[in-house]
Parts: C-alpha cells; structure tokens; sequence
C-alpha cells in the first residue's frame, strides 16, 4: 500500500500559523472570527493584518493543515475553515515541543533560585 | 478605503485573488467597521497596518509561486534542460524579482507591468515545456 500520510513538520511553526492552528482547535471558524480570536488568545498582543491572515491560511490550505469547511447560509466571503487530521497532528507536536521548552526553563529558574 | 483595499488586491498573483480576494475585502470591511468605532487613532493604525500586511503578503505570495528549480527536484537527477527552456525560466524568475523589488518600492504600476510579463513569461515557458515533452 502506498503510504501516503504527510511528514510532520519539525521545524518550529510560525507565530501566525501556530495562532491560527490554536484557534481552529475547537471549532471551524472564518476569517474575521479568526482574527478576533487569536487577539483573544493573544491577550490583545496579536492583531493579524488580513495580508498576514490569508497568505498564513494559503499555506495552510497547500500544505493540507486546513481545509474548508461547508457551513449552511455563509456566502463565500464567509468561507469557514477546519483542521485536518495532519494540522491536529502538527499543532500537537508544536505543543508538546513547547511544554517541554516550559518545563524545562522553569526547572532553571527554580534551581538558580534554590542557590 | 474598501476601493483602495481592492486596488491593492491587484498586487497579488491571479490565483491568489481569484481564490481569496473577495473573502479578503469581506473580512477588511469587517475589521474596518469595528475600527471606524474605536476612533481615528485606531483607524489610521489600522490603515496603516493593512497597507502592510497587504504588501508583504503580496510580495510573499509572488515568491511562494516561483517553481521549483528542475535540478533540485528530489529525484529529478541532474538532466540537462534545452536552452530554451532555462532561458524561459530565468525570464519569469526576473519578472518575479522586479515585481517583489517594485511592491517594496511601493511602484505599484511598475508591479502590475511586471506581473503581466510574469504571467506571458510563465506562458511561453509552458508552451516550451510542453514542445520538449516535459509536462508533469
């Protein structure tokens, strides 16, 4: 059988793709939803410029992280967009490497206070 | 400002506005709305932060469009190409260039000129690649 499952990415994800990623998570949403999420998410640090916002969802799209996603009454201006099986997968691995990175530099922190 | 948001969309390669730039202006206008409330000061930050958004994308999507190199072609080998069709190639690679040097340089008319010989260019070459029997 052919194998046709995608590598996973080991390079760290971008700040936008991560973002994006991050609120695609839970449910499909469309491009102004994206946007006041992830300034959400970011705490009101990250206002993504609708450039930064659709050239990060092409890629996205390309590289089959996301795909678009039919919703009932939404004109194409309100084209939703979902997480593939491969982007859950990704946005996990970015995650897990970032959990560590967390883990890890808390530990430093905790031992050169201990001394 | 929606006209000037649409006008800008022209900097960006076809495929990406025949796919995208309609939801882009919905979702500007959006954005836009919301601004308009917050005051002036929002507004042309907002402005301002758009305009280069749309520029750096725009230059990004041009060169997310170059092909790839033939030689670097996993499995591609090291075939020698006819002249013709590196000659071909490295025409749409300059129009390219120009077109990213043009958007920086904020020469919007010399970008649009410079998208349509890319996209002659692009045409001619695959023209050329289809005459050598090395269509994918």
């Amino acid at each position: 059988m052919r194998h046709v499952e995608r590598q996973v990415e080991t390079k760290p994800l971008t700040e936008p793709v991560l973002l994006i990623l991050t609120s695609l998570a839970n449910q499909p949403r469309h491009g102004y939803a994206l946007l006041k999420d992830i300034e959400g998410l970011s705490g009101g640090r990250v206002r993504m410029s609708t450039g930064t916002l659709f050239g990060a969802l092409r890629r996205l799209l390309e590289d089959g992280w996301i795909e678009p996603f039919e919703q009932v009454d939404t004109s194409r201006q309100k084209q939703a967009y979902r997480l593939t099986t491969v982007g859950r997968r990704q946005l996990q691995v970015e995650l897990d490497r970032m959990r560590q990175l967390t883990r890890a530099g808390f530990a430093r922190l905790r031992a050169s206070e201990a001394i | 400002m929606k006209r000037a948001y649409q006008f800008m969309l022209l900097l960006y390669p076809r495929d990406h506005r025949d796919r995208f730039a309609e939801e882009m202006a919905g979702v500007f206008e959006e954005a836009r709305n919301e601004r308009h409330y917050q005051g002036w000061a929002w507004y042309v930050r907002f402005a301002f932060w758009e305009t280069a958004g749309l520029i750096g994308g725009a230059a990004s999507a041009w060169l997310d469009r170059r092909p790839v190199p033939e030689a670097s072609v996993s499995g591609a080998g090291h075939r020698t190409l006819p002249q013709e069709i590196l000659e071909a190639q490295q025409r749409v690679d300059r129009n390219i260039a120009g077109m990213v040097h043009a958007i920086s340089h904020h020469d919007y008319q010399g970008a649009r000129r410079y998208s349509d010989e890319e996209r002659q260019a692009r045409e001619n070459l695959r023209m050329l690649r289809i005459k050598y029997g090395l269509t994918d």
